[in-house]
Formats: structure tokens, C-alpha cells, sequence
């Protein structure tokens, strides 16, 4: 019986696994780079223009949340801080960093480069155009910033601390007493729940989680786990 | 090929209401059969197979493969991209991020501006709602709605043009600053005819200025009620103190206002405003109308005489001469047996409550109707400060006709002409007046408008004009309240200027024109105007204009209350009167209507207003000529009008029936033309049915036909192509030609012939047709033999159609857990009613309810709903959430006129059934029911399998066939081409959208949400109350417990936009759980109440209270009044 089968095809069969198997790996792997949700990326940590430090301003000069993001407790939307809010102060201090030469663009008209065009941030964390959230409704309610935000106050570069998948949001949603805090601790970034609750024996709380479980009774908090909670 | 069909019961044995949607159905064609079996029209899903045959199902699938591969493999931007965040340098003073600003402002008007609350989301203006605080407050109708769209029009001009060629500012201002210098030239003005206090301030300059100016308004469609009673005065109907109204042909509830409206629906509800009160038949008023062809206040009337115009005259006449007022000879009497048999109640019903009744003759009625009708209202002394009707002497006096300004040009008396007017004479004016020729005349003439229309082409000069939202101006509402106008945004495109912008550059030395925004921060010239207007009615100082900004109105400030005298013996108003005479046999009188899309043509670029169905003949897109199905049966045409002729073109060959089902509807649905000959001149144009329309008489509706290109599907084009843009163009059939100076409104003598072309129509009157028993439910406050007295037949509204015998409802849904597993805190199963703050309910009251359609726009302005374009419409696959059902109702034994059925509109949107049928059939759980009682409807996880759409016994549900917000569908075959098409994103018509509501994409569900943003809205900022209280109390906030108080919005606080547009409140919304403090909770236990199908167990939030209808037991028509239930079986 004559060989029907030349002798070059004897390594076939494997040459064909390798070739399915490494497009296998890359279909898998362009799948997960390119059609995976983005909202998920925990640790997006993107350079800014101006390298802001929330650790020098928070931490180290004790600045509220508010006094740059005004309108987290009125409105849907946390803003980014105006150009003039940082002018504020940064035409008195630090005027000659080289850091801050954006800012100077966008304010100073005395500085050489200067074209009143506003600083481009870029956005760190963005829910799809199809998800409805709104800061003021969980900041009011004793949702902290530090909960979905992470210790923003140890940040040198703002990096995305928390997965902000649906399963996640409905991790809160459905027990929100593990993450409620007394309205006053919302932007406190150094809240701890035992120091909170030995300053104010009258609660009649002993532990962190009675401690939720009391706030979401006072707080009459009841969150929604309907589509359109979230979905309009 | 149909679905499970509902067996729904027959109609009730001794029923006599014969009710119907179309000809079609009354005549029981096949289409209609066709139409109730299925949720979508047929071939609604399928693709085209004309021109679009290249583009199928499988190509398509191709395409979208190969799309795929290349985005998967080639295309980084699928990465995540870096976006930006990019704040203000200087934050203005109360822009908030992700919040609302709302300011008042005005939309003038001929009629009376319209007071307007305005929507901004970080300084783009979104969306318009009636200012309530005004006093002329009345809603809003649906092309206020729709004006806001007009600021983002891609078709909007935005270049300054000189002979038709695009020219800079800079031209612009030398041009002006010549024609400013020339302080002897014989300048023309021609404005709109809105009455604006800064306006005639400005006319005083420019008559210092150039002493030999003249001044000129003109508005085609403002009609003879501007002049009729003396110069500048307009007359004010107050409805709260009418209790009688005669309307000669006056459609004061749709398209020709006479004064705030909400009063009039007010007296339409049993039960008084907000139904506070128990019904009594004697709080409602009682409206007689005499029309030509049914109008939406046609609907609402009581007793409703069909009559040609030539009849409406003498009608007056008649009328007046019965109330013994003497009248110049001459004017022929009524010898119309049934005429007089309908006129004698009346009047002695009229005299009965004298001083408060109230005459209305329509704007556009003849200068006899209008002296008859001030006439007759002085006798019986309606008229005076508190009676129904006064009149008032504003400024805008000393203001020339067209005419006028036609002759003064052939005198060389005018040179030079400024054309202001939001009307487009060259395109308008009266055939044989010569406006073109005259202007072809001048040397130079500037017209300023939002569109480059045909006056824009032959004036020297065209000016971008800058939309209302974009001006600084000043007008008096229908009352006469001085109004503001404000800006709230600066003009779109840098080119735009306002009316007083260009007036006060004419009045500087070098013709600047001054619209601020600037470099050197100088307010607009127009701000200056008007706040020195004001500075001298309403006081100097900040104070006065801050509270004028922030109110939108000076309280107090309506012109002084005149008595004009009665004049009705100029021999012209005999001529008018006995144009009768001049209607030969065998001759129709034309009709030359208002349309409820284009008003007088000013809006054919709106594609809201031109795919919002015409509240009477339910045609989009388009306009037709109208006939009475008698006088068409008369023509011989009537076979033809009513049966759809489809009709395809397979390999080139024509067949008729060709593949298509046995509805013949869809994109194939075609109506005959017909020639229409009068005044010497002939327009060729479709023709429709109309039921309740007068016989010999043809109403065609003016505005369309303003341009044409390659495409028409007449072959018109093209033809003044740049007229229009993507909206207006090969848009219905131009019937103003046929106008002449002495038939400007009606016209005698017209011949109609039938011609062998059809042209394609789409009509909506059959899509989404429901059927069941008793959905719109009528009672009559007359007792009748049958039905008995107003309170029985008010006992038996719920029980109407099956109701009576309909077993109770089985509830699908099951309590959550049980009594052993996942209790309740009573240890019970828990219940249904999972949120116990908020439950949301509506109510929709039909005898309320004219028709109008601007809910329906409201809402589409609201929640981002895409125009589909004509051909999608004629497939049936509209996107309006709000259908407006119209139905006919006619009386089997009515022997006063049985060719006048009674008109019943319904509004029907999703009415978010408790136990909902769309819910158990979704295979993804995307619609499904939240806490607080709506039936949500969740985008992201649709998939498309039209099931809930095809179990919505409402048919409410609408499906996104193709991605009409992503790609224009008004371009030829670009929803077709599908990825390769033309996207519209970054054009400026995205930046009306509500960034709160998901912009929907091809292959979802969508319906109403009751306004859920609104709703998250209200709920959200009511939480914070709870923080200002723990902060307040200065405690620990875990000490501080919250109540239902707290939590709960305050009653009848939130309002859905279709709400808050309708001008006859005929929608309630609310908290159920407020019980009857709310309007709400009081509208749900009125015996009016019923569900829509109740029979058939949904339970829906939504329901409607029964129309009542108020006839006079002396009329000839009484007993077939209030009886228009209607079943659709």
C-alpha cells in the first residue's frame, strides 16, 4: 500500500492544534481587551494635566470634598471644579510651579501662554450613557464618598477604586446597612464606626453593624432594586 | 400570520352608537380587519422591495458581518477612549451640572404670545412648559412645544445672504449703515402682527429717523379680527364667566385662540376644576358650534351645525336679526328649514343667560361674521370689564396692510423694504396681489428669518434671524399682559440677529449690529430696548426687572378696556354677506384651513409638528384636500377615496394587490387626486373622506408645498429645492395660489374633477387600532328614556360595555413569600404595594379632552422620540408614545343630521397595568414592574422580540425598527444602508435632547415611563429634605428618625409633560397614596372613573373619567347627544 499520506504531514495534526490553539488565545484575549466593560477596570489611573494630589489637599490641608466638588449634595452630577475655584487660591500660592501652568493658561491673563480655554480633565470613572446615578441622592442618605470612591484622600493620582458593576451597586442596594454612616460622617475620610460610637454612648449601639442596621430604620433608607431605579 | 386574537364580546343588542375610526372601517374593508389583528401594520418588519432591494435582510446580515470583523480587528477606538471632563473657567451664577434652570419667557404670537417656562440644561434650552404664575396661562399648544426643536433645525439659516449668495456680517453692516445714513429713503417695515410694546417704541424712532418710513404688518392666516373692531384692538374672551358660547366657526381651543382656554375645560368637568366638588350638569357651560369641517373645539361643542361658509353669514345675520338688532338691508334671511330649527333654541338658550353668554366668530370669518358677532354680544350684554368678552386698545396701531404696502411700492412711495414678519409673503400673500413682482421692484429689501424660504430668495438681503429662545423682546399675551422674552441661550451660529437688533442698527450711525456675548461684554442693543420699554411701564430700577425676568410678566399691565362700537353697514360687509348668491348649482366652496402641522406654513421644516397626526384626518406629512363622504358620493369619487389601491412594482410591471396583505395599508397606502378649480386657477392634490364636514364644501389645509427635489414622488422636482430643508421638502401641495384678495380664506365656485394619478399618504388613523367594548364612555347631563337622568347614567359609567357582568379580577401576580418563609412584618404574605411612599397613577378626563395632540408632542420633546419619516409612518411605525385615538359616533335613528357624527378623541399611552401582559412574555425580564407602580421598560436588556408588543391589549408599545435617533431617516434609503448610512450625531439637533432620558437605539421597546425622570427627579430632591433636618436639629442624625412626611413629595408636585402641556387639564398625575388630597386621588372615586378593557383584568394606573356632554333639551339634536360610547368589535 503505497504511503497516502506524504511525510511532511506527520507533524499536521499538531502544527493544527498549535494554529487553533493560539487563535483560541487570541480570540480570548481581544475579547477581553477590546468587549469587556470598562466600567469595571478597578486601578484606571490615567496622568492629568495638571498632576493634582487629593492627598496634599485633603489630607494634609484638611479641605472638604465640597469646597471643589459644590454641587455633590444638590445635583446628579458631582462637578469637577471650576477654573475658578482652584484661582482661588492658586494666585496667591504656589504661583510659580511649573505644575500649574495649565491652570495659568486657562486664568492667568498675564501668564505668556495664556488662552482662557478651560483644563481638560480626564474622566476616571463614567457609568454608560444607558445608567442613571445621582450623587445627591446617596450623599444625603449616608452614602460616603469614600464607599464607592475609595480613600480618595491617600490618592496622589486619582486612580478607579471600586468595580462600578451593577452587581456591585446591587451589593449596596440590597444591604445598604453595611455601608450606611451618620449623615455628618459622609465626608469624613478618617470614619471609624467604633470611635463614632464610644463619642456617642446615648445611640444605645455597641457594634458597626447595629450601628448600619439602626441608620437604615432612622434613615427610613429602602433602596429600590427595580430596573428603573437606575434604567430611564 | 395574525396573532391570538381576543374574542372580545359583540356590541350590546339595542346599542345605537355606530362608531368608527376610518372610512375604511365604516365601510368594513378589509384594511381595517387587517389593522385590529396585528400590533404592527403588515410588512412593518419586512424590508422594502422597491429601490431597496440591493439592501435585504441577508445582505444586510453581510454587511454587519464583515462591519464586525473589521471593528474587531482593525479598530483600536474600541478601547475605552480617554474622555474628557471639562468645567467652566468662570462658573455662571446658577448653572449647576446635571441640574435644570428654568426661566420664563414667551413665544410671540398673533394671538397673543404664549407664556412659556423654558428648561435648560447647562444653557441649552430643552424643553418648553406654560408658565402657570401668568394670568393668561392656558398650556401650551403643540407647535409651542415643537418650537423649541426650530432653535436646533439643521435646516435653520445661518448665513447672511446677498441675491441669494452667501455674504459676511461685515457686508451686512455697511449695507445697513448706508441705508441708516440715508435719513430721506422711503423705507418699508413690514412686521408680524404680535403686539410688542418695544416695537412700537422703536417705530416712533425710525419715524424721527426716516421721516418718510412706513409701517406694515401682515401674518397671511391673522385674519380680520385684528382691524374688525378698530385699529390695535383685540378682543379677550374670558371663559370662567361664560356659560353659553356660540362659536361661528371659531376654533378657539386649537388653532385660533381668543383668549386663555384652561377656563373653558375647566366648565367641561361635572365636578369643577381639581374635582373638588360633586357633579352638577348646572357648573358646565354649553358650547354651540356652527363649522364648516370639524375642528378640534368642533369636537368639544354640544350642538354642532355643519355649514358652508357662504351659510355661516347669513347664519350670523340671522342670529342677529332674531335679537331684534337692526341690520342694513340686503343680507338675505336663513330659508334653511333646519337651520332656523337649530337656531331658534339656541338663541332663546343665548338670551336665557344674557350677559353670560359669549359670541366668538373665527379670525379668519369675513368682517360681516365679526361685526354680527359684537353685535349680538352687546345685546346681550356679554361685553365689559367682568362679562365674557371685552376688548382692549393695545399699542400696535397705525400698522398698514400688504396691500397697502403692495400699492405704495407701485406709488414709488416705498423703495426700500425691511421684512420682519415671521411670514413668507413671496410664498403667501394672495395670488393676484403681485407681492413678488412689487418686491422685485425695490431697490433693496432685508428679510429676516429663521429660514431661507422663498421671501429669503427674492430679497436682496436675507438675515439669519435668531430664534425666540435667542432674543431679547417684549410682547403681550391673549390677555394683554405685558410679557417678557428672554434669551437663553446666544444665537446657534454667530450670523443671527434679532428683529430689534436689526432695528436699532438701522438706527445708528454705523449700522452695528449689537447681539452680545462679546469680547467687550456689551449687552445686545435688543436687551437695552426692551428694558427701557419697561423702564416706562412698570417702573425703573432693578427691582421691577428682576421680578418681570423671574415671573416672566408685569402683573397689572393689559391695555386700557375699550367699547367699540358696532359697524356693520359698509356696503363691502353686505357684498361678504351674500357671497351665498355668487355659489352657483352643481359648484363647492373651498375652504382655504389653518393646518395643525405647518400653521400657515411657517413650520413645514418641523418634523415633530409634521409627523404629529392632524387631529381631525389623522394624516402626516402631508396635506389633502377634504370632502364629505355625501358630496363625494355626489362627485361619483367615493368608491375611489375609500378604498386603498396598492399597488407594486415587480421587475417594472405594475400590479395591483401585489404582495402585499389583504390590508393594502402600509407603505402602498395610496388616496386618489383630485383637480380643484377656482378662482380661474387649478391644484392637483389628493383627497381624503371627512365625516361631519359640511356638504359642498372642500377644506384644504395651506403651507405645504414649498419645495421639491429629484426625489418627490411626483416628479416636482426640482423645484425651489433650497427653499426648504430635509423636513419641508416634496411636502404636500401648495394651495395658496389659489387665493385671491377677495377669497382669502373661503372661496365660491369651485369645480373638482378626478384625476388617474394616486399619491402615497400616510395615514395614521388606523395604526394601532384597539377594540374592545366601551373604550371612550359618553353620558349626557339630559335624561333620556332609556339611559336615565345624569346621575343614573353617571351610576352606570362603570358598568358600561361588559363591565357590568365582567367576572372580578383574577390577579396574576402572587404575594411575595408566605406565612412560614419571607413574611411581611404582620407575619402575613407580603402585598403588592412594595413602596409605601409613592404609588403613581393618572387620570385622563375625556370630557376634557379635545384632541389637540400636544401631549403628544410634549411628550416626544420630553423623552428624546425620534421623527421616523413619512414612508416608516406609512408602515405604521410612528414612535409617539401618546396615540390620540379619534373616533366617529354616529346615532342609528339621528333624524336631525345623521351625516354628523359625533368626534370622540382618546389619548391612549402605556397605562402601566398592574398585572401587565407585556411583563409575563418578556423572555429577558426587560419590562418589568417597579415599587411605585410603573411598568418599566429597561433599554439594556431588550432584545427585540416585540412580544410584549404583541400582548399589549393598548397597543401603547412602539418598536425602534431601525436607529432613528442615530441615522436621519429622512434621507433616501439611509436606514436601509444600515452601518453605511449617514449617522446624524453631533448635529445640532441632538442638543435638545433631555440628558436624563436614554436615547434609544434600533431594536428596542419603548412606551410611556409616566415621565420617570421626572418622577426619580421630584423623589431625589425631596430626600434631601431629611439632611437640612438632621443639620437643623444639631443632634447626632442617627437620633433623628424621618417620617413619610419627610420622604414623601409634597401632594400634586410632580407633573409628566404631557401633563403640563395640555391646556384643558385633561390629564391628572399624582401620588395615589395621597388619597384625595391630591386632584389625582379625587379624579380616581368620581363615578366618571373607569378602567380602559377593565374586562379583561390588566388593572391599569391609567384611567380615563367619561365625556359629558351638556346639550339643551329645546335643541333638535338633544337625544342624539351623549350617547357616543364606543365599541370596537
Amino acid at each position: 500500500m503505497p504511503n497516502l499520506f506524504p511525510r511532511w504531514t506527520n507533524l499536521l495534526p499538531l502544527k493544527i492544534a498549535v494554529c487553533v490553539g493560539a487563535t483560541a488565545a487570541g480570540i480570548a484575549l481581544a475579547f477581553s481587551y477590546y468587549a469587556t466593560p470598562k466600567a469595571l477596570t478597578v486601578g484606571y489611573q490615567p496622568s492629568q494635566p495638571i498632576p493634582f494630589s487629593h492627598k496634599i489637599h485633603v489630607d494634609q490641608l484638611g479641605l472638604d470634598c465640597r469646597y471643589c466638588h459644590s454641587f455633590v449634595e444638590v445635583s446628579g452630577h458631582s462637578n469637577v471644579p471650576t477654573g475658578n475655584t482652584c484661582w482661588n487660591c492658586h494666585q496667591h500660592v504656589q504661583r510659580d510651579s511649573p505644575k500649574l501652568a495649565p491652570l495659568h493658561r486657562s486664568m492667568d491673563p498675564a501668564f505668556p501662554g495664556y488662552d482662557g480655554r478651560p483644563i481638560e480633565w480626564v474622566r476616571i470613572h463614567k457609568s454608560p450613557d444607558y445608567v442613571y446615578f445621582n450623587h445627591a441622592a446617596h450623599v444625603n442618605r449616608g452614602v460616603s464618598c469614600q464607599t464607592c470612591h475609595g480613600d480618595v484622600n491617600r490618592m496622589e493620582v486619582v486612580w478607579q477604586d471600586q468595580p462600578h458593576s451593577m452587581a456591585w451597586c446591587l451589593d449596596c442596594h440590597r444591604a445598604p446597612e453595611k455601608f450606611l454612616r451618620p449623615l455628618e460622617e459622609v465626608y469624613n475620610f478618617g470614619y471609624d464606626p467604633l470611635q463614632y460610637l464610644s463619642e456617642n454612648p446615648q445611640l444605645g449601639v455597641k457594634t458597626p453593624e447595629e450601628l448600619g442596621l439602626k441608620l437604615k430604620e432612622q434613615f427610613d433608607v429602602k433602596p429600590k432594586e427595580s430596573c428603573a431605579t437606575c434604567h430611564h | 400570520m395574525s396573532k391570538r386574537i381576543w374574542q372580545h364580546p359583540e356590541v350590546p343588542a339595542g346599542e345605537t352608537t355606530v362608531a368608527w375610526r376610518s372610512a375604511g372601517q365604516l365601510e368594513d374593508s378589509a384594511a381595517f380587519r387587517g389593522w385590529l389583528e396585528r400590533e404592527f401594520p403588515q410588512a412593518a418588519a419586512a424590508m422594502d422591495d422597491d429601490g431597496d432591494a440591493e439592501q435585504s435582510r441577508r445582505s444586510f446580515l453581510k454587511l454587519m458581518g464583515a462591519s464586525t470583523a473589521l471593528a474587531g480587528f482593525g479598530m483600536a477606538a474600541c478601547r475605552r477612549p480617554e474622555t474628557y471632563i471639562v468645567p467652566h473657567t468662570k462658573a455662571p451664577e446658577w448653572v449647576i451640572p446635571g441640574k435644570a434652570t428654568y426661566y420664563a419667557s414667551a413665544m410671540p404670537r398673533a394671538a397673543g404670545a404664549t407664556p412659556l417656562v423654558v428648561t435648560t440644561f447647562e444653557g441649552r434650552p430643552t424643553k418648553l412648559g406654560p408658565n402657570t404664575l401668568h394670568p393668561a396661562a392656558a398650556g401650551t399648544d403643540a407647535f409651542a412645544q415643537a418650537s423649541v426643536l426650530d432653535l436646533y433645525s439643521p435646516s435653520r439659516s445661518r448665513r447672511v445672504m446677498k441675491s441669494g449668495k452667501p455674504a459676511s456680517r461685515a457686508d451686512l453692516e455697511a449695507a445697513l449703515a448706508a441705508m441708516a445714513a440715508d435719513r430721506s429713503a422711503k423705507t418699508g417695515f413690514l412686521f408680524g402682527c404680535d403686539v410688542s410694546p418695544t416695537r412700537m417704541r422703536l417705530i416712533a424712532s425710525l419715524k424721527e429717523w426716516f421721516p418718510s418710513a412706513r409701517f406694515y404688518q401682515y401674518e397671511p392666516l391673522a385674519g380680520e379680527s385684528l382691524r374688525a373692531h378698530g385699529d390695535g384692538v383685540r378682543a379677550v374672551a374670558d371663559f370662567t364667566k361664560a356659560d353659553r358660547i356660540l362659536s361661528l366657526d371659531c376654533d378657539f381651543a386649537g388653532v385660533d385662540p381668543q383668549g386663555a382656554v384652561t377656563p373653558f375645560f375647566d366648565r367641561r368637568k361635572p365636578e369643577g376644576k381639581g374635582y373638588a366638588a360633586g357633579p352638577d350638569a348646572a357648573s358646565m357651560n354649553r358650547l354651540y358650534m356652527a363649522e364648516s369641517a370639524y375642528s378640534v373645539t368642533g369636537g368639544m361643542a354640544d350642538h354642532r351645525l355643519r355649514v358652508t361658509p357662504s351659510q355661516l353669514v347669513l347664519l350670523a345675520g340671522q342670529v342677529a336679526r332674531e335679537l331684534g338688532i337692526p341690520l342694513a338691508k340686503g343680507i338675505d334671511e336663513v330659508a334653511n328649514p333646519t337651520l332656523l330649527e337649530w337656531i331658534g333654541p339656541m338663541i332663546k338658550d343665548l338670551k336665557a343667560h344674557a350677559g353670560k353668554s359669549l359670541v366668538l366668530a373665527g379670525s379668519r370669518q369675513p368682517a360681516a361674521v365679526h361685526h354680527f358677532a359684537l353685535a349680538i354680544n352687546k345685546a346681550l350684554g356679554n361685553v365689559g370689564v367682568g362679562k365674557p368678552l371685552h376688548y382692549r386698545q393695545t399699542e400696535a396701531t397705525g400698522l398698514a396692510s400688504l396691500q397697502d404696502l403692495v400699492n405704495d411700492i407701485g406709488t414709488s412711495a416705498v423703495t426700500s423694504l425691511v421684512m420682519l414678519t415671521p411670514a413668507n409673503p413671496v410664498y403667501d400673500a394672495p395670488a393676484d396681489l403681485g407681492f413678488a413682482e412689487a418686491l422685485s421692484k425695490l431697490a433693496t429689501s432685508i428679510h429676516l428669518g429663521t429660514r431661507t424660504d422663498a421671501t429669503a430668495h427674492a430679497a436682496t438681503w436675507h438675515v439669519p434671524a435668531a430664534h425666540f429662545l435667542e432674543s431679547w423682546s417684549d410682547a403681550r399675551a391673549a390677555d394683554g399682559t405685558l410679557t417678557v422674552v428672554q434669551p437663553m441661550i446666544l444665537p446657534l451660529y454667530p450670523d443671527c440677529v434679532s428683529e430689534f437688533e436689526l432695528l436699532l442698527a438701522l438706527l445708528s450711525d454705523d449700522g452695528k449690529l449689537v447681539i452680545g456675548g462679546g469680547k467687550d461684554n456689551a449687552p445686545s442693543s435688543a436687551y437695552t430696548a426692551v428694558r427701557d420699554t419697561f423702564a416706562t411701564l412698570g417702573g425703573a430700577g432693578d427691582a421691577p426687572w428682576k421680578q418681570f425676568l423671574r415671573d416672566g410678566f408685569l402683573a397689572d399691565s393689559a391695555p386700557t378696556v375699550i367699547d367699540p362700537a358696532v359697524a356693520f353697514t359698509a356696503e363691502a360687509d353686505i357684498a361678504e354677506a351674500n357671497i351665498a348668491a355668487g355659489t352657483a348649482a352643481g359648484t363647492l366652496q373651498v375652504v382655504f384651513a389653518t393646518d395643525a402641522s405647518v400653521f400657515d406654513g411657517r413650520w413645514i421644516d418641523n418634523a415633530w409638528l409634521q409627523e404629529t397626526p392632524d387631529p381631525i384626518s389623522k394624516l402626516t406629512w402631508d396635506n389633502a384636500a377634504l370632502i364629505a363622504p355625501k358630496t363625494a358620493k355626489e362627485l361619483g369619487i367615493y368608491d375611489q377615496l375609500i378604498e386603498p389601491e396598492p399597488v407594486s412594482k415587480v421587475l417594472g410591471v405594475e400590479s395591483k394587490y401585489a404582495d402585499v396583505g389583504p390590508d393594502g395599508e402600509g407603505l402602498r397606502r395610496t388616496q386618489p387626486m383630485i383637480d380643484v378649480t377656482v378662482n380661474g386657477r387649478t391644484l392637483r392634490l389628493p383627497a381624503l373622506v371627512s365625516f361631519g364636514q359640511a356638504e359642498n364644501t372642500i377644506i384644504i389645509p395651506l403651507g405645504y408645498g414649498q419645495g421639491f427635489d429629484q426625489d418627490d414622488e411626483l416628479g416636482r422636482g426640482p423645484d425651489h429645492e433650497a427653499h426648504v430643508g430635509l423636513v419641508g421638502v416634496n411636502r404636500g401641495f401648495d394651495a395658496y395660489p389659489l387665493r385671491t384678495v377677495d377669497s382669502l380664506y373661503f372661496a365660491g365656485g369651485a369645480k373638482v374633477a378626478l384625476v388617474g394619478a394616486r399619491y402615497p399618504v400616510a395615514l395614521t388613523q388606523e395604526h394601532h387600532a384597539m377594540y374592545g367594548r366601551a373604550l371612550a364612555r359618553e353620558v349626557s347631563t339630559l335624561a333620556d328614556d332609556q339611559k336615565g337622568t345624569f346621575a343614573a347614567q353617571l351610576a352606570k359609567v362603570k358598568k358600561q360595555g361588559n363591565d357590568s357582568h365582567a367576572p372580578p379580577n383574577l390577579y396574576l401576580y402572587k404575594p411575595q413569600g408566605s406565612a412560614t418563609w419571607n413574611p411581611g412584618p404582620d407575619g402575613k404574605a407580603q402585598g403588592f404595594l412594595t413602596d409605601e411612599l409613592h404609588q403613581w397613577g393618572m387620570s385622563i378626563d375625556l370630557s376634557a379632552c379635545m384632541g389637540c395632540t400636544a401631549c403628544s408632542v410634549a411628550c416626544q420633546a420630553e423623552n428624546n422620540i425620534p421623527v421616523v419619516g413619512k414612508r416608516e409612518v406609512a408602515r405604521g411605525r410612528e414612535m409617539h408614545w401618546i396615540r390620540m385615538d379619534r373616533y366617529y359616533a354616529a346615532q342609528k335613528d339621528n333624524t336631525f343630521d345623521a351625516d354628523n357624527p359625533a368626534f370622540v378623541p382618546q389619548p391612549v399611552a402605556c397605562v402601566h397595568c398592574e398585572s401587565a401582559p407585556c411583563e409575563t412574555v418578556c423572555p429577558v425580564n426587560a419590562t418589568v414592574h417597579t415599587e411605585d407602580g410603573l411598568n418599566a421598560m429597561a433599554y439594556n436588556r431588550c432584545i427585540g422580540t416585540r412580544y410584549c408588543a404583541n400582548n399589549c391589549p393598548y397597543k401603547a408599545r412602539r418598536f425602534n425598527f431601525f436607529d432613528y435617533n442615530k441615522r436621519n431617516p429622512l434621507i433616501r434609503h439611509n436606514l436601509e444602508r444600515g452601518p453605511l448610512g449617514v449617522t446624524s450625531v453631533g448635529e445640532p439637533q441632538h442638543l435638545q435632547r433631555n440628558p436624563n432620558v436614554t436615547v434609544r437605539m434600533r431594536g428596542v421597546m419603548e412606551k410611556c415611563t409616566y415621565c420617570v425622570q421626572r418622577l426619580k427627579d421630584a423623589v431625589i430632591r425631596q430626600k434631601r429634605g431629611q439632611k437640612q433636618e438632621a443639620l437643623a436639629a444639631g443632634r447626632p442624625s442617627p437620633e433623628l428618625a424621618v417620617t413619610t412626611a419627610t420622604l414623601r413629595i409634597p401632594v400634586d408636585s410632580v407633573k409628566t409633560a404631557c401633563q403640563e402641556a395640555c391646556p384643558a387639564d385633561a390629564i391628572t398625575f399624582g401620588n395615589l397614596l395621597d388619597g384625595d388630597q391630591s386632584a389625582l386621588g379625587r379624579s380616581k372615586h368620581i363615578e366618571r372613573n373607569y378602567d380602559l378593557l377593565h374586562y379583561i383584568g390588566t388593572r391599569p394606573r391609567t384611567s380615563y373619567l367619561a365625556r359629558v356632554k351638556n346639550p339643551n333639551p329645546a335643541m333638535p339634536d338633544a337625544r342624539f347627544v351623549g350617547k357616543s360610547t364606543i365599541h370596537m368589535v
